[in-house]
């Protein structure tokens, strides 16, 4: 049984995969930059829509350390900043679909029967579309904006956690312990929410630290559209966007948000890989302890 | 991999592609779309017309810089006192491409079709009420009230003389064409080409240098145009963005021409809504928009600030009218006047999503507002999500500031005065939401006296464009300049920003 305990300790063996533990490092410091982004960045007015078009295409240099945009902006200051929106998107996006798919899964998973069929159904549907491609239409129906564009990808991202969540909690529902609850004479819900979903935790927390990553890009792909967060925002996938044109003579106006875009994704995705190899057994037997 | 080696790998490409530009005679126009999109005359409204001006011709031709008319299939042409009886005097001897003769029956035919058919442009023969044959070569046209009709006439799109005998649409559609233009259609490849060939019994004759034959290439990729033109296989180019143009800017091999056109942008802004309801805060706004900035720092100089809503170039343009400067002393005075010495207000700007340089002059323009104290929202949208918000029944519920651009379709002030400014029942472009009776009559005046008296009816549009500025429902920030591009070899060509876009291969040659 991987109990709740039994969860946290595993997540102490993480230091034993330098890459995973690259992810992690990677993230906190996305995290540190986030928080203290008004520090960290030189120009913190720039981040919220100062122009300064005396500046504009400055080569990187010890004042720009990434040099300035078409609008003289430092796009340090900008990416800094970016890492808030990001981050926050992220969380956000994850914390919505996590709230829409966790309850739907374990109910679906444990309650079987027609609810489960219903609620599949439902799913499937969601799930025949690429995430992308729905994320672009319910942005485009809500308006273009930021918020719209987290909960775009939290609609469009859901029915994935409710799958997952289904088939633990249908492996959970005929375990001893959960039998046992059951003869003791607890409720359902109790059941449900002290016994089936504390053990349905182990592939929620890597898929939703995968999923960061993928949603972060999600998001700086439709902010690229035109379809997530407006201008000024210094949101990483509209910072690309704007600049794109000066690309070939200018190429830090495009390369700095890219990178920024590359790190976070790859750091979540190294992190979640290496969550992934310690919460499945198969895999964590071969690792010496 | 050095950039010259690039830039010759796609020179053989292009090369490969499209061999023939090489060849001496031959022109090579390489356009960023669909060159014809309409082949009937009579529709013609898009695209089509920088070739079609090659084949077909108007009556006159009209000079908008010198505001003057050069005689084409008519010789001369005079009008009545009260502007309402127009008698054009055709040339003679001018042939067809079908090889019958121009006559006024010709001419009345073809304008009568043309506003029949009531497709694209044909809306500006609405002042017409008859057309008389009064000779072989002499046709007059009776008007239902004044309305300059050499303009019209002279119009780059509906204004086109062609050959009653061969005038049927179908005809037309496929790929055939019965001007009395110097070309005349060779070969056409939907989406790739279209190939003209000089027509020999042209009226003026192939003495001196012209080219023979004129290609018409579409390329949508704005690079690859650009790298036609360096290599030699592109004559013209229009629409490069402003970093080709850039790239191109240093070659002595290709020259930039920059023109006048008449597009502007504009900001309108709400004056049935908060804050914007008063006058004293619009006006102060007008001062917070940093002209110059944006000329530099968006349209890298190509536009110039302007002046009233008529564009430069337009007539109806004018010195006397009231320009308003980036001041922001000005604008304080105008806001502490009008109660908000501190801001403290939001206002919401709506412009077309992925109009990189709307977002840009946006950007700009908060970042001055918010010195003030005013936040500005900016939201990119669809252009269709941005006139149904801007039409909200509610007036609150609407943007305060709608940024777009404006374009006449024939060479006349009208539009931009009564379209955005006068006072309208159904909201169609009025997005500022003004109505003054005293300025709906100036305009109107204006218009009847435009066929009559050109020089009154500038005052007129003088003075209405003068309480524009003061009560500003909104501002005119630029006056966009085009900027095409050219092989420096190319020689006679002149801009004419009457005929959008438009090459007259005829007048152009090539310096070997």
């Amino acid at each position: 049984m991987v109990g709740n305990r039994g969860f946290w300790r595993d997540l102490r063996y993480l230091r034993r995969t330098p890459l995973a533990l690259m992810g992690l490092f990677g993230i906190l410091c996305l995290v540190v930059v986030a928080l203290f982004a008004p520090w960290i960045a030189p120009f913190p007015q720039d981040a919220r829509g100062a122009t300064h078009i005396e500046n504009k295409f400055l080569p990187p240099s010890t004042t720009h350390l990434f040099g300035t945009d078409e609008l003289g902006r430092d796009i340090f200051s900008r990416v800094v900043f970016g890492t808030r929106i990001s981050l926050s998107v992220g969380a956000f996006a994850i914390g919505l679909s996590l709230l829409i798919g966790v309850p739907l899964g374990v109910i679906a998973g444990y309650v079987g029967g027609w609810l489960d069929e219903v609620i599949m159904r439902v799913t499937d549907t969601f799930l025949s579309f690429p995430p992308l491609l729905l994320a672009m239409a319910i942005s485009v129906t809500l308006g273009p904006n930021l918020v719209n564009a987290m909960i775009a990808i939290a609609i469009a991202w859901w029915p994935w956690y409710t799958r997952i969540l289904r088939g633990e909690a249908i492996s959970v529902r005929e375990r001893a312990f959960v039998e046992a609850a059951r003869a003791m004479g607890a409720s359902r819900l109790r059941i449900l929410v002290k016994h089936v979903f504390p053990n349905c935790l182990a592939p929620l927390v890597v898929q939703a630290s995968m999923d960061l990553g993928s949603i972060i890009l999600t998001s700086a792909a439709l902010s690229y559209l035109g379809l997530g967060a407006q201008a000024p925002t210094p949101e990483w996938g509209l910072m690309i966007s704007s600049s794109r044109s000066f690309f070939l003579t200018h190429w830090w106006v495009v390369t700095f948000p890219g990178l920024a875009i590359f790190a976070s994704v790859l750091s979540f995705n190294l992190l979640g890989d290496g969550l992934r190899e310690f919460l499945d057994p198969r895999v964590r037997r071969r690792i010496k302890r | 991999m050095s950039r010259a080696f690039l830039l010759a790998l796609f020179g053989i490409v292009a090369f490969g592609l499209w061999g023939l530009g090489a060849q001496p005679n031959v022109a090579v126009y390489v356009y960023n779309s669909e060159v014809m999109i309409f082949w009937d005359p009579s529709d013609t409204y898009s695209n089509e017309i920088i070739a079609m001006n090659n084949m077909y011709e108007q009556l006159i031709r009209y000079d908008p810089l010198t505001d003057s008319f050069q005689p084409v299939l008519a010789e001369s042409y005079e009008k009545s006192a009260d502007g309402l009886t127009w008698t054009f005097y055709l040339r003679k001897g001018v042939k067809f491409h079908t090889g019958n003769e121009l006559t006024a029956e010709a001419v009345k035919f073809s304008i009568e079709r043309t506003i029949e058919r009531g497709m694209g442009a044909s809306y500006i023969w609405a002042p017409v009420e008859e057309i008389e044959v009064v000779d072989r070569y002499t046709v007059r046209f009776h008007l239902k009230y004044p309305a300059p009709l050499d303009l019209i006439a002279s119009g780059a799109y509906a204004a086109f003389v062609f050959d009653p005998e061969y005038s049927d649409h179908e005809w037309f559609a496929a790929g055939n064409d019965s001007g009395t233009g110097p070309y005349t259609v060779e070969a056409w490849k939907p989406g790739d080409y279209l190939i003209l060939k000089k027509f020999d019994d042209y009226w003026r004759g192939w003495e001196g240098k012209h080219f023979d034959k004129v290609i018409f290439k579409v390329v949508p990729e704005p690079s690859t145009r650009r790298l036609m033109l360096e290599a030699g296989t592109a004559d013209y180019t229009n629409m490069l963005p402003i970093t080709e143009i850039e790239a191109l800017k240093d070659n002595p091999e290709v020259e930039i021409v920059t023109t006048p056109s008449f597009q502007n942008l504009l900001a309108l802004f709400n004056t049935q809504k908060p804050p914007l309801d008063n006058v004293l805060v619009r006006r102060a706004l007008a001062y917070t928009i940093p002209y110059q900035d944006i000329i530099e720092g968006v349209r890298f100089g190509y536009a110039r600030q302007s002046r009233g809503v008529v564009p430069y170039g337009l007539w109806g343009y004018s010195d006397r009218v009231k320009q308003y400067t980036y001041s922001l002393e000005a604008a304080r005075f105008y806001l502490a006047q009008a109660g908000y010495p501190e801001g403290g207000f939001k206002l919401l700007l709506t412009h077309v999503a992925g109009d990189e340089d709307e977002r840009r002059v946006a950007e700009l323009w908060k970042s001055t507002l918010a010195e003030l104290g005013i936040e500005l929202e900016i939201r990119g949208m669809p252009w269709e999500a941005q006139v149904e918000l801007g039409q909200a029944p509610d007036p609150t519920k609407r943007q305060d500031i709608f940024l777009f651009y404006w374009w006449p379709d024939y060479p006349h002030p009208h539009s931009f005065l009564r379209e955005m400014f006068g006072t309208r029942d159904e909201i169609l472009f009025n997005f500022t939401y003004y109505s003054n009776p005293v300025f709906d009559e100036l305009i109107a005046r204006a218009e009847e006296l435009a066929g009559i008296d050109r020089t009154e009816a500038i005052n007129l549009y003088v003075e209405a464009q003068n309480i524009l500025m003061e009560e500003a429902p909104g501002v005119a920030i630029y006056d966009l300049k085009y900027a095409r591009a050219k092989r420096t070899s190319l020689k006679g060509y002149v801009d004419n920003p009457a005929y959008p876009h438009v090459v007259f291969w005829y007048e152009c040659w090539r310096e070997e």
